[in-house]
């Protein structure tokens, strides 16, 4: 089977959850005191999708975003971007929207969003009414789904549904001769022969 | 995303986000300082900056706009027993970027929804007064003349790439570029698709086996980024652009040089690897008279010179040899020319080295300056910094980029040297083949005596600098004059403006470009400068076309600060940290190797590298068989 690579890169406010549900979706590990593992700048899980597996490298925002500094490169060739509230902060919902207007500006046209609600573990003290998360996400069409990383609920599922909308290689060719990436090895070289 | 305070206390403070200063940024943190990596700018890479279209019309604005410097607040209150104050350059503008024009040569709105005669917009759309006056009405109403008979160009055009011996010898050679349909793009639609361009203020190019390269890979930061083959050499000369043999199978492949030719240059490049007692008689003097002494004659001559070595006639014998080493020993690496360009432009690698600092636990702050630092008075060393903001931060070491200096305090070679930029948005390649996704360096000789030699980089959209059915050029010269003075007697004559008249026919057209100062950063020390002891100037962009000087000093730089540490060691795997499933499946790509662990990964390399050579020299008897059966 072919092995497709997509980048997803992770947005929201700070402590919404977003390396709690990365954690929960590669280890599937929750902790409570999550410190982040310093020196692992995307973390990588394959799952299968149709005649395809999905190798999904899951960039963090390294607190880059903490300063409003995030680098444009952290965008890039990004197949997806899930875009994490907390279902406890309103703040944190109103953020979001800042965060979808900076995809469209600095993204890739073609990205798919989706937006997580998480800690739906915690209903009782919620801020976000789920129909009025739901409404928003679907007037910029964007998936949405609300999750809790601490009970493992629909973390599988929101990658699964972001697989579902990456749209099937046009012309695995095409892509193959694109660019590469420097390793301590050639990269496939030209294919000019003579 | 709401804003916190800063802490107080890091390890080392860096101001200015430039190719130098993410690289010490990068390392430093690795390393496990705690460092602050601050730009007063809105964006990443400072100079080395690149922007979509949009972007750089902002970029273009801000810098026409900049008010008189602010009024810095005065932080004396801030001072503790022992230390005194030194601000920092006030001033936002960067005294580094001077002689903005910029030309727009295409309709204001797409043709069809433009009424006849329109000839205000079609003028030139200058952002500066001095250019306006640059371009005389007159000659601006000959560019409705010009937009007109462009259709017919066009299959012209395709004509000569037909006549063009690259093409010829590939029977598929189809360009789309021969189709009648194709509409000069408007300066709306430039507008429109702006952010598909990714616009590099810096044109430099990476060497195979050059210092950047060689620390993308051994750090890990290579992950961040991928990287595109720089697909062809070229040269300017009799008024022509020309294909430069560089590669083994170019120089067999081409039509241009006889059999005689082949096995003479062959011969030549051949006896270049290994110093011998011969060159180093030519020591000193000049590179040409060596090359003449070699008989290679008039075309071989300008070859080695322009495009290979990649100096004026007057350069040492001795400098042009190891430059022409340098050049052979990063043939082959990943592609036919020695190379690389990374794919989003330029811009994206400081991002990278800031990325790396991040993941280690750098903290980012654009928008954000430091004013003044704090210093004591016995030991002359930086003890704390007062930013933008008059909060104190405490650090043990303080980095900045030269622009940050107040000239006062700075060492700097006078008169500060320049390097004189164009970027131009073009309709087609200086020279058509049967690939329209050619990355391409474009050597080009001073055109008359006392002109600059230039560097020119045409890159193609498939390196996501620019949109579909365009082209992005980049010139680089060190100045005489200003930019436009330098550069645009050549543009004028390479491809089709408002300014070109004779037979300009057949050359890509310009629809927008750009021309600027910016200060060359060869010129400034690390250290000598009227600052504490513990205080290092990072130079910003200098002119040579790789990035030696500026990764060299990073790395002094940052053994400046920690002697003893390693600069760079690879930062983990993703795989190594975190368990994944069974996708290290034998497939056997690239991809997978890179995630293997390195100690294998290395021998693995050594064992690949030896079987390429085997076979490399295997091709090689084969193509002395192909000559002699030639012959
Ligand atoms: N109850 C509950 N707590 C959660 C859930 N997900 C994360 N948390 C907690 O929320 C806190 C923040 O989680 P992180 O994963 O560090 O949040 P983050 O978005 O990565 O934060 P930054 O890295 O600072 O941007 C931690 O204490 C987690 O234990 C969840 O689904 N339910
Ligand atoms: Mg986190």
């Amino acid at each position: 089977m072919a092995i497709r690579e997509l980048k997803v890169c992770l947005l929201g406010d700070t402590g919404v959850g977003k390396s709690s549900i990365v954690c929960r979706f590669v280890q599937d590990h929750f902790d409570h005191n999550i410190s982040p593992t310093i020196g692992a700048s995307f973390l990588t899980k394959t799952v299968p999708c149709g005649n395809e597996l999905h190798k999904f490298l899951i960039w963090d925002t390294a607190g880059q975003e903490r300063f409003h500094s995030l680098a444009p490169m952290y965008y890039r060739g990004s197949a997806a971007a899930v875009i994490v509230y907390d279902i406890t902060k309103l703040d944190s919902f109103q953020t979001l929207k800042k965060w979808v207007k900076e995809l469209k500006e600095h993204g890739p046209e073609d990205i798919v969003v989706a937006i997580a609600g998480n800690k739906n573990d915690l209903g009782d003290i919620r801020e976000v009414p789920m129909k009025e998360a739901k409404e928003f996400a679907e007037s910029i069409a964007a998936i949405f789904i609300e999750t809790s990383a601490r009970n493992a609920v629909n973390i599988e599922e929101l990658f699964q549904k972001i697989s579902k909308q990456i749209p099937p290689l046009e012309n695995p060719e095409v892509e193959s001769n694109e660019s590469f990436k420097l390793t301590r090895q050639p990269a496939p070289s030209a294919r000019r022969c003579c | 995303m709401a804003a916190e305070d800063l802490p107080s206390e890091f390890d080392v403070v860096i101001l200015g986000t430039g190719l130098a200063e993410s690289v010490v940024a990068a390392a430093c943190s690795r390393v496990g300082q705690r460092v602050l990596h601050l730009d007063r700018r809105s964006y990443y890479a400072s100079n080395w900056a690149s922007f979509t279209f949009n972007g750089l019309l902002t970029w273009i604005q801000q810098l026409q706009e900049e008010s008189q410097p602010k009024e810095v607040p005065d932080w004396s209150s801030q001072l503790e027993e022992g230390e005194e104050l030194i601000y920092l350059s006030s001033s936002d503008s960067s005294a580094s970027i001077c002689n903005l024009q910029v030309f727009c040569y295409t309709s204001e709105e797409d043709e069809e929804e433009q009424a006849p005669d329109t000839t205000e917009e079609e003028t030139v759309r200058a952002a500066d007064e001095d250019a306006v006056q640059e371009v005389s009405e007159a000659e601006s109403a000959e560019t409705r003349e010009e937009e007109e008979r462009r259709g017919a160009d066009k299959g012209q055009a395709a004509q000569t790439a037909g006549e063009e011996p690259e093409a010829e010898s590939h029977p598929h050679a189809a360009p789309s570029q021969s189709e009648p349909a194709k509409k000069k793009l408007s300066y709306a639609q430039l507008v429109k698709e702006g952010r598909r361009f990714n616009i590099d203020l810096v044109s430099k190019l990476m060497y195979s086996r050059g210092s950047l390269v060689d620390l993308l890979i051994k750090s890990n930061v290579s992950r961040y980024a991928e990287f595109k083959n720089v697909t062809r050499i070229l040269t300017y000369r009799h008024g022509n652009v020309e294909q430069v043999p560089c590669s083994r199978a170019d120089v067999f492949a081409s039509r241009q040089l006889s059999v005689v030719e082949k096995r003479k240059l062959m011969r030549f490049l051949t006896s270049c690897v290994e110093e011998t007692e011969e060159q180093t008689a030519y020591n000193g003097r000049p590179y040409l008279d060596f090359l003449c002494d070699q008989q290679l004659g008039e075309n071989l001559q300008h070859f080695v010179l322009h495009s290979i070595a990649m100096v004026t006639a007057d350069t040492p014998t001795e400098e042009g040899l190891a430059s022409t080493r340098q050049f052979l020993r990063c043939l082959g690496r990943y592609g036919n020319t020695p190379f690389l360009f990374p794919v989003y432009g330029l811009g994206e690698i400081p991002q990278c080295f800031c990325r790396m600092c991040a993941v280690f636990g750098g903290i980012y702050c654009l928008r954000h300056s430091v004013h003044c630092l704090l210093v004591d008075k016995h030991t002359n060393r930086c003890k704390a910094v007062i930013d933008s903001r008059g909060q104190r931060i405490s650090c043990s070491h303080f980095v900045a980029e030269a622009s940050y200096v107040g000239a006062e305090r700075k060492k700097v070679a006078t008169p500060t040297r320049f390097l004189s930029r164009a970027v131009l948005i073009t309709d087609s390649s200086v020279l058509a083949s049967d690939s329209e996704q050619q990355v391409s360096v474009v050597t080009v000789p001073p055109i008359a005596a006392g002109c600059p030699a230039v560097k020119m980089v045409e890159l193609c959209p498939s390196t996501m600098t620019c949109i579909p059915g365009t082209y992005l050029v980049h010139l680089t010269c060190q100045s005489i004059g200003s930019a436009y003075q330098d550069l645009s007697p050549l543009v004028t004559r390479m491809f089709r403006t408002v300014e070109s008249h004779d037979k300009a026919e057949t050359r890509p057209a310009v629809l927008w470009c750009l021309y600027f100062n910016m200060a060359d950063g060869s010129g400034t020390e690390v250290e000598g400068h009227d600052l504490p002891s513990n205080v290092y100037v990072c130079s910003g962009p200098d002119g040579s076309l790789g990035h030696e000087h500026t990764i060299k000093q990073a790395e002094f730089i940052f053994h400046k600060i920690l002697p003893d540490e390693e600069f760079c060691p690879p930062a983990p795997n993703p795989e190594d940290i975190i368990y994944d499933g069974e996708t290290t499946a034998a497939t056997g790509d690239t991809q997978e190797e890179e995630q293997s662990p390195q100690k294998q990964e290395e021998e693995e390399t050594k064992e690949e590298e030896e079987t390429k050579e085997e076979e490399e020299t295997k091709e090689e008897t084969k193509e002395e068989e192909h000559l002699q059966t030639e012959e």
